[in-house]
């Protein structure tokens, strides 16, 4: 029987940040049991559910952006999947997106090439200029100086719309090696306590940090995994 | 009435930096059933319960008597109860660096905050962390200091059924099944609540209920040597039982949880007590009458779990799978269930033979992962004398079909420092081992005979309360690791791997197990000096215990090496368990005449 490939991004907040890559993919796979998916299962001595997972997120961090891919031996529709899936998960981790998926994608544990870590420095006042050379530090002494340049893939400095003492940091960094680009990996449980060290000397609190989106490089642009199908 | 303080998720968040996994301290597994406050005094009229679990959360989750407590409790409109495990070390660290006092997983309320308190006891070298968790939660220890806006803390589970080493610290203890006596106890929590009693009502009140012991209810009168004069009143606890298990249905939404625990699967128990009388198994006596539950509406409700839960293993749970009548049946249907190769069951107590390797060929769907066996000792004489009936011949020739149909792991079970037991029988274990391997090679197909793994697990004799060898001494731990030496020195390292439990861990079991109530200060004194999580080999210290009893002048051999006399007061002869004193006395000359009789030849 034909099966279908749904490719679903979900998210784990709160609590549930403090659960492993190892946890998250055993509670999706009791969820997607217990919503009655018939999931294909591999052949032989160990059969395993045929469900892959996009790389793992550092414990205690929160993400918007897990994907994962699972076959299933049934037509299902991507909305029907997101609706059944959600109800036998809790709300610190639902399913935002599902679509199916027609074309032959490489593994997300290998396409993805890029994550997006969104940083909330809380600069405690509503100092505009503070922001620029903020901005200016991070780019020459921060970035360029620290040993983690080969591993940015980009970065933006924003100031927040909603408060004035606010700057947002989004720091794409590589989840992938490029022979091409020579880069390395970005290694975020070794980035952050350098960023937190570095921003108390612009007395800079980190207030809030989350994973927000997972990106594949397709013709040198960066597109989310359920952009490119 | 008391207020409810709980601590916020931020604070939470504080304390979780650089906890090793951190998942253990947050809740919201699906399956919590947890009343929600959504009001401060939403409480108020409602019984708040802490159901504690002396581990950490991977092995307390593990634990099928948690699920059915939680269960209950939580079904019951008035009572609302939450769990609580033990911090990690790290953890406890920071709780106490932060001055935080510990609390539970659903709504993150403080220990001392709670109306009622009840230990779930699984094994004695857990007493340590009991008071450890008192005293994080900001309760004293002592029950005689706790005042009346303290918590009533009460324990139950196996280990209690001999409460006196820890009876200074509870207010009552619950003895037998907690099925049924929990929802009465929790009746007379609210009255007792609601009318602004004091404790000593409350606890007039319960001590009519099956089950319950009340330390303070009881005197002991003591000889100058330490044995035991008399107890009053003569009046004994009469063990609660629930007679039908089929009353309760299986917990069909348990708590499944989040993080990896020991024991990841759908539990069910199929019959409760065991009715063959191993005169070393503490749960073979204190679980009895056996109790089976009926398989066809125990076929319906496991299917129902399953499909709850979402597991892809199920595991029937009881003394002794082989003697639930359908087992054959109850286990064809619940693989017919499920799509074939993906699911599996287990049944920890199989006793295997001839006739049920069919079954676990079944059950392991071909995936021959390991077989059991406990034959116990190595010799006949000693299977007599300890009434375990596995005879070697029929095991063999179960082991023998096995390794011919391709099973290549074994795992053995042996205990050691058995009562009457002499060099011969623990050359016997080294026989047995040397028998299987010359079979393997006998059936083995030549290219799996590399893959043959025999584990062999030795573990040291501990005389329980409530058996057949209560009376008996244990063997000193010099003896103990002598013969260990001996088995590992005479057995084929190339295909036996052996596990020896620490015999001074099991000394310290046995005195925790076999004590009176002199014992409670010296596991006070033991805790004070540093010990927990005793049944952890990283963290036991036997200086620390050796010193606690030194410290109260006490003999630990009094209680452990110490042949019992057959007149004597036992520390829990206020407790009626269902079986009589001259039943387990016969039982135990029986076994002397075993003894006796095989020396002649």
């Amino acid at each position: 029987m034909q099966g279908t490939i749904i490719r679903f991004k979900f998210n784990k907040r709160d609590g549930f940040k403090y659960l492993s890559h190892l946890d998250i993919s055993r509670i999706i796979k009791r969820a997607l049991s217990r919503a009655g998916f018939r999931v294909a299962y591999s052949q032989g001595y160990n059969p395993k559910p045929k469900i892959s997972f996009s790389p793992p997120t550092p414990l205690g961090l929160e993400s918007l952006a897990e994907y994962a891919d699972v076959i299933i031996d049934e037509n299902i529709d991507g909305n029907e999947f997101k609706r059944r899936i959600n109800k036998e998960l809790k709300d610190e981790m639902q399913v935002t997106v599902a679509k199916n998926l027609f074309i032959k994608a490489g593994s997300l544990m290998n396409e993805i090439a890029v994550s997006l870590y969104t940083f909330t420095l809380d600069t405690s006042s509503s100092n505009k200029r503070l922001t620029e050379g903020f901005h200016r530090d991070m780019e020459s002494s921060l970035i360029e100086k620290s040993g983690f340049l080969n591993s940015i893939y980009n970065f933006e400095v924003i100031p927040s719309k909603e408060a004035s003492n606010i700057i947002l940091l989004k720091l794409y960094g590589y989840a992938k090696i490029f022979k091409e680009k020579n880069n390395d990996f970005f290694k975020f449980n070794d980035f952050y306590p350098f960023l937190k060290e570095r921003l108390q000397e612009y007395r800079i609190n980190i207030s809030n940090v989350k994973k927000e989106e997972l990106f594949l490089i397709a013709e040198d642009k960066i597109k989310t995994p359920v952009d490119v199908i | 009435m008391k207020e409810i303080k709980r601590l916020s998720f931020d604070l939470l968040e504080k304390l979780l930096e650089d906890i090793e996994k951190p998942g253990r301290y947050i809740n919201n597994e699906t399956g919590t059933k947890s009343k929600n406050p959504e009001a401060p005094d939403y409480f108020y009229d409602k019984v708040l319960m802490a159901l504690v679990f002396p581990d950490i959360y991977e092995v307390g989750m593990s634990n099928l008597g948690l699920q059915i407590l939680y269960d209950i409790i939580n079904k019951h409109k008035d009572f609302s109860v939450e769990r609580v495990f033990s911090p990690w070390i790290d953890f406890e660290k920071k709780l106490r660096e932060q001055n935080t006092k510990i609390f539970s997983l659903e709504n993150r309320i403080f220990l001392d905050c709670f109306d009622l308190v009840g230990f779930t006891v699984q094994h004695e070298l857990l007493y340590t962390n009991i008071l450890n968790m008192l005293d994080l939660g900001g309760i004293k220890i002592n029950s005689k200091q706790r005042g009346e806006k303290s918590p009533i803390i009460c324990a139950g589970g196996p280990a209690v059924v001999n409460p006196q080493p820890i009876s200074k610290f509870m207010d009552f203890f619950v003895i037998g099944d907690g099925e049924d006596v929990i929802t009465r106890i929790l009746q007379i929590v609210k009255a007792y609540k609601e009318g602004r009693k004091e404790k000593k009502w409350f606890l007039n009140e319960i001590s009519g209920l099956d089950g319950i012991y009340i330390p303070e209810f009881y005197k002991f009168y003591y000889y100058p040597d330490g044995l035991i004069e008399k107890i009053e009143p003569e009046k004994k606890v009469k063990k609660a039982v629930v007679k039908n298990l089929d009353k309760f249905k299986i917990v069909q939404n348990p708590v499944i949880p989040n993080i990896k625990t020991i024991h990841d699967r759908f539990i069910v128990e199929i019959m409760r007590g065991c009715g063959r009388g191993c005169r070393f198994c503490q749960a073979g006596f204190i679980y009895r009458p056996v109790r089976k539950r009926e398989v066809e509406s125990l076929i319906r409700q496991s299917i129902e779990g399953i499909k709850n839960t979402g597991y892809d293993e199920i595991s029937f749970l009881s003394l002794s799978s082989s003697d639930y009548g359908e087992i054959e049946h109850l286990v064809c249907r619940i693989v017919d269930s499920q799509k074939s190769g993906r699911f599996s069951v287990s049944m920890p107590s199989l006793r295997l033979d001839s006739f049920n390797l069919r079954l676990l060929e079944l059950i392991q769907s071909g995936r021959k992962t390991g077989l059991t066996f406990a034959p116990e000792a190595g010799s006949q004489k000693m299977r007599d004398i300890i009434n375990k009936n596995i005879k070697e011949n029929e095991m063999m020739e179960c082991i023998k079909m096995a390794f011919g149909k391709g099973w290549e792991k074994i795992k053995l079970y042996f205990m050691i420092g058995l009562p009457f037991e002499n060099n011969e029988d623990i050359h016997g274990i080294v026989k047995l081992i040397e028998k299987i391997i010359a079979a393997a090679k006998e059936k083995l197909p030549g290219k799996k005979l590399p893959r043959l793994k025999i584990n062999v697990s030795i573990n040291a004799f501990c005389p329980k309360p409530f058996t057949p060898f209560q009376w008996a001494g244990q063997d000193c731990p010099e003896n103990l690791d002598r013969k260990f030496d001996y088995i590992l020195k005479n057995i084929s390292k190339r295909y036996v791997d052996i596990r020896w439990s620490d015999s001074r861990k099991s000394i310290v079991e046995c005195a925790l197990s076999r004590g009176d109530e002199s014992v409670c200060d010296v596991i006070e004194r033991a805790w004070k000096n540093g010990a927990k999580f005793d049944n952890w080999s990283d963290f036991f210290s036997f200086d620390i215990w050796e010193e606690a009893f030194k410290k109260a002048a006490l003999d630990i051999g009094f209680f452990t090496t110490r042949n019992f006399s057959e007149d004597e007061v036992l520390p829990w002869d206020m407790i009626d368990i269902g079986i009589s004193k001259k039943f387990l006395l016969k039982e135990y000359n029986k076994s002397k005449k075993y003894a006796g009789y095989h020396n002649k030849i």
